[in-house]
């Protein structure tokens, strides 16, 4: 699998982000061949318990149409454990992003339905039914070209005739009769696609201020939604006709393209009026944005890093039960990364291997994405088990999914499930970190911490991977002086939190070879200054900053700067959820619901309990509190007896605010 | 009138197909030009034969028309054209093949009792076992897995359609290729049969085609709880075999976790009881397993969990898998402790993994003789 996967890799050249969603991250690419541009989508497949066959069945359901009104695969190949799909561009969005500005006139509701009513009468005619008809779900070309999206609950019926009793799609948009799981058809579909015309000429679904799982009883009871309003009398019809609850007198897709209301409605350019006030509306709204270029994460390598500094199990009977030395847990060496950026530069090296880019970014490109290079997901972050918060993703109770409609492209294949409850409660925000923010930002509960084990451990899992690295000036550390003094204590701590960090953001967005060894070596004598003289680093650092704010210019250049990149600060990209460091998640109450497990319908309700809860998930206000919640956990005060090290404290709590500011300037 | 004209020319058009599918199919292998003409007037004749085996969503499809195209596909040995040359058909025509393939597979003339096979597939299974085995070469081909694989699955879920591709063995007139009855059971297969390609289609095909092959595979073992036991039992050692070395050591990632999954439920599988006593004997399949755990993809760790609880929750170790457990005792306790810890919504893996710590904490200090099972009582 692994080489025939490579050659189809080789077809395509990565460029920048487009969005992230919990089941991975969106890419341009180019298709080589062609010159085309593409979406490349990476799943990553750690990250979910999910069974590989169910994104397999959407593969197989998409990779059999080939309609222009269907969001067109490509191809998909595996590295390591990311799975990549290939997928046309859509460089226009999904209507429900382009609803945003507002509702869509009447006109353009119209040439959107007649192209939905095309793709549905391909896929009918195909056996397919889609199921999961919704605003969200429909995608638009830069040219205003209409295509179905997220084949995820899709089905291939055997016989185009056959019925279906599964229990899918999301709730507002659900036909009565696939609610009542007496068996359905096509028809389906079609009810959906009327419940959308509503919700582009609204805004939103017919019950949409009502909890997702009484408009499950609503639906079936109460007489079909109404258009209302001033709206044209053949529109009026057309949504009335969509939404006859008896699916026998429901028209078909054919007979409906048939409709006056369809019939006169205009071409597809229209509609690029729809995506350039789209654009208009986030120029408004939007500060800067930086491409993310494509970066492959660390993650496995981290993990495999991981890999036993103990000598593995024992299967030879030579070696005596009591001769192998006590082993410490494997977690317990886990608990803080080894990295020492020569760690990264291994880490680099073994992903050419492995699980590497598609190809090799030559130096100079590395050079020009003077960023942070090295993304992690928190989706599969190792948790340190000495952190405060450890993978917090993993510990969260499992979650009814909803559709992750952040972002277009999103919306055209694969997991796009975000676990978030289904009721839209917004309690305490949760803090998703990825390992750099940890050791940077979040300051722990007490404010000066008895120092972690780290120094020891460190010193372990370098040696670990001392065979991989470059020769060094001090590779044979010294063992580690106890940190007596409360300077020695804040001096481990200025090293771990502020210095090391730091220098390995700096190393990981260098180039050049040079420069690279150069911060190395400054990295490791810190890291020996460190071991052997926590106070003179201390002492070093606060002469440097209490000269630095006396000068003037340096005082506003460094001391009062907002930080540089130095934490893996993402841009986040307007619109799009879940990429910078501190991201908030409404809260996670269990759903009501109580259903039995054994019952075949929870996953799919799971699946589909949703709401447009998670639609702008992290709007300023939800940061606003966010930072009122990590404010309080801040050096601010400082305990009795340690008030010496206020300036220091003060300098860096200074530089926090500064950079959330930077990027949350509601704040 | 009409009426009747229309039914018998729809009749002999519907014979007619058949035969000039024929034709065009004899023209696939001559030269460029004429093979590019044959698979245009193919297109067409497919996509009426689709359209007669299903009809549309405005008109029914007559039984009897279906009637005369199935019997058209045998007669004219269509099935085994078809699926033969499966991959060489454009994409809408590999749709329509595997549209007509489901149909024709499900056909029952409505005189026929619910109960019995489908025509085309007794036919097949009892006399042209062929099809089924080209449909499964459908894996050597991109083009042709997607569709070989869907008509595959749905006809695996006839026993005898399952039994002709565990037992095949690569001859084009073998066991099984005669008919079910000449298949006998306790020979130990040479290896060569189409169901051992499968390894290798799903060790080294792309991933769309791997998966695929994959949903195949497990589907022909985990759906008769009669054959593929005792299938299994015969051949023990060469399906283990291969399973361990080309499944879960596969480098792809897919291919290694799903495997290891399905280890897990085979083994689990009540049917499978003496599959799995055989399993759980063995040191070197403990060891295996073992090195699972500390994979470093933490969903590889979880599954090959699954598999290592067996073993251990084993109340008739084998003197080997004791001493590997004894060996590893102090080791295994401390690992397991904080194996997966981040599961913690996993309430199920919890209390096994309390019940393995349990297990291997209380196991006495050396290797007893395991009580004789009660399967082996019987056997003697």
């Amino acid at each position: 699998m692994v080489a025939a996967d490579e050659a189809i890799a080789k077809n395509y050249h990565v460029l920048e982000e487009l969005g992230r969603g919990s089941f991975g991250v969106v890419y341009k690419a180019l298709e080589k061949a062609t010159g085309q541009t593409v979406a490349i989508k990476h799943i990553d497949l750690e990250s979910s318990d999910d069974d590989i066959q169910e994104i397999q069945q959407e593969i197989a359901v998409l990779s059999s149409c080939a309609s222009s009104f269907v969001t067109q695969y490509k191809a998909s190949f595996l590295r390591g454990h990311k799975l990549w799909i290939v997928m046309e561009y859509l460089g226009g969005g999904s209507c429900l992003d382009l609803l945003r500005p507002g509702v869509f006139s009447e006109a353009h509701i119209a040439i959107v339905c007649r192209e939905l009513l095309l793709g549905l009468d391909y896929l009918h005619n195909e056996g397919k039914l889609h199921r999961d008809i919704k605003a969200a779900n429909v995608l638009l070309s830069e040219k205003g070209r209409v295509k179905l999206a997220d084949f995820g609950v899709a089905a291939q019926l055997t016989n185009i005739k056959s019925q279906r009793n599964t229990f899918v799609g999301t709730p507002f948009w659900m036909a009565p009769e696939v609610i009542q799981q007496a068996g359905y058809d096509h028809k389906a579909d079609i009810w959906s696609l009327g419940i959308t015309a509503l919700e582009m000429a609204k805004g939103e679904p017919p019950h949409a201020n009502i909890h997702p799982m009484k408009v499950l009883f609503l639906i079936p009871k109460n007489a079909p939604p109404k258009l209302e309003g001033h709206f044209s009398k053949e529109f009026k019809d057309f949504i009335s006709q969509c939404l006859v609850k008896d699916p026998d007198r429901r028209p078909s897709a054919k007979d409906l393209l048939k409709h006056r209301f369809i019939r006169s409605a205009g071409k597809v350019e229209a509609l690029q009026e729809l995506i350039q006030r789209k654009q208009m509306w986030d120029a408004n709204r939007t500060r800067k944005m930086y491409p993310i270029m494509y970066q492959e994460t660390l993650n496995t390598v981290n993990a495999a890093k991981i890999q036993d500094d103990d000598d593995g199990w024992v299967f030879d009977t030579v070696k005596s039960v009591a001769a192998v030395a006590p082993v410490s847990p494997r977690k317990a060496t886990v608990k803080r990364r080894p990295s020492a950026m020569t760690a990264m530069e291994d880490n680099f090296h073994k992903l050419d291997l492995k699980d590497g880019p598609l190809q090799p970014s030559s130096p100079a490109s590395l050079g020009t994405v003077r960023r942070s290079t090295v993304r992690r997901q928190p989706s599969t972050a190792i948790s340190h088990s000495g952190s405060p918060r450890p993978s917090l993703r993993a510990k969260r109770p499992l979650q009814p999914l909803q559709p992750d409609i952040s972002f277009g492209n999103n919306g055209s294949t694969m997991r796009l499930f975000k676990r978030v409850p289904s009721d839209g409660s917004n309690g305490p925000p949760t803090v998703v970190h990825d390992s750099y923010d940890d050791d940077f930002y979040n300051s722990d509960d007490d404010i000066f911490p008895q120092p972690k084990p780290l120094p020891s451990s460190r010193v372990v899992s370098r040696g670990s991977n001392e065979e991989n690295q470059p020769p060094r000036l001090f590779s044979n550390h010294p063992p580690p002086t106890d940190a007596t003094s409360k300077e020695a204590v804040l001096g481990r701590r200025l090293y771990a939190k502020a210095i090391e960090p730091g220098m390995n953001e700096m190393h990981a967005s260098t180039a050049s070879p040079e420069k690279r060894e150069a911060l190395a070596r400054l990295n490791d004598a810190f890291a020996l200054l460190n071991a052997v003289d926590p106070e003179g680093s201390y002492d070093f650092m606060r002469h440097m900053v209490s000269s630095c704010s006396q000068d003037t210019r340096l005082n506003s250049a460094i001391v009062q700067a907002p930080p540089l990149c130095i934490v893996n600060g993402d841009y986040v990209p307007e619109g799009d959820a879940a990429v910078g460091t501190v991201i908030i998640k409404s809260q996670q109450s269990p759903s009501k619901l109580i259903m039995s497990q054994a019952n075949p319908h929870l996953k799919s309700h799971r699946k589909r309990m949703s709401s447009q809860v998670n639609d702008e998930p992290s709007t300023p206000s939800r940061k606003c509190r966010e930072l009122g919640t990590m404010e309080a956990k801040l050096p601010k005060a400082t305990k009795p007896g340690m008030e010496h090290c206020k300036q220091l404290s003060d300098a860096l709590y200074g530089r926090w605010v500064e950079g959330l500011r930077v990027r949350w300037p509601a704040v | 009138m009409a009426f009747l004209f229309g039914r018998g020319r729809a009749r002999t058009n519907t014979i007619d197909l058949s035969k000039q599918a024929r034709e065009q199919i004899s023209k696939l292998n001559g030269p460029e030009l004429v093979a590019e003409s044959a698979k245009s007037e193919l297109a067409k004749i497919l996509a009426q034969m689709k359209l007669t085996m299903q009809g549309t969503h405005e008109t029914e499809s007559s039984p009897d028309q279906v009637y005369h195209l199935v019997t058209g596909l045998i007669q004219e040995d269509l099935l085994y054209l078809l699926a033969t040359h499966l991959h060489k058909f454009p994409f809408e025509s590999r749709k329509d093949i595997q549209v007509i393939f489901s149909s024709a597979f499900r056909f029952r003339p409505p005189s026929a009792s619910p109960k019995s096979d489908p025509l085309a597939l007794s036919y097949v299974v009892n006399n042209r076992p062929q099809v089924l085995i080209e449909l499964c070469k459908g894996y050597e081909h991109r083009e042709s897995a997607i569709p070989a694989g869907y008509v595959l699955r749905e006809v695996l879920k006839n026993e005898a359609a399952a039994a002709v591709i565990l037992y095949d063995d690569g001859e084009y007139d073998g066991p099984g290729m005669k008919g079910l009855t000449t298949i006998d059971r306790d020979r130990p297969s040479n290896g060569n049969g189409v169901f051992w390609k499968f390894f290798d289609w799903i060790d080294k095909s792309s991933f769309e085609v791997a998966a695929d092959a994959f949903g195949t595979f497990r589907d022909l073992l985990t759906k008769h709880k009669e054959l593929v036991p005792r299938y299994l039992a015969v051949n023990f050692e060469l399906f283990f075999g291969k399973y361990n070395s080309i499944l879960i050591q596969s480098k792809s990632y897919v291919t290694k976790r799903q495997s290891i999954k399905l280890l897990g439920e085979i083994l689990l599988d009540r049917s499978n009881y003496n599959v799995m006593t055989a399993y759980v004997d063995s040191g070197e399949h403990l060891k295996i397993t073992m090195n699972l755990l500390r994979s470093d993809q933490k969903m590889v760790q979880y599954e090959g969990f699954h598999v290592f609880k067996v073993f251990v929750a084993n109340p008739h170790k084998s003197i080997a898998v004791q001493k590997i457990l004894l060996m590893n005792r102090e080791k295994l306790l401390v690992f397991l402790q904080h194996f997966l810890e981040d599961r913690t919504d996993d309430e199920q893996f919890i209390d096994e993994r309390e019940f393995l710590i349990k297990q291997i904490r209380n196991m006495p200090p050396t290797p007893v003789q395991p009580q004789v099972r009660p399967g082996l009582i019987i056997g003697n």
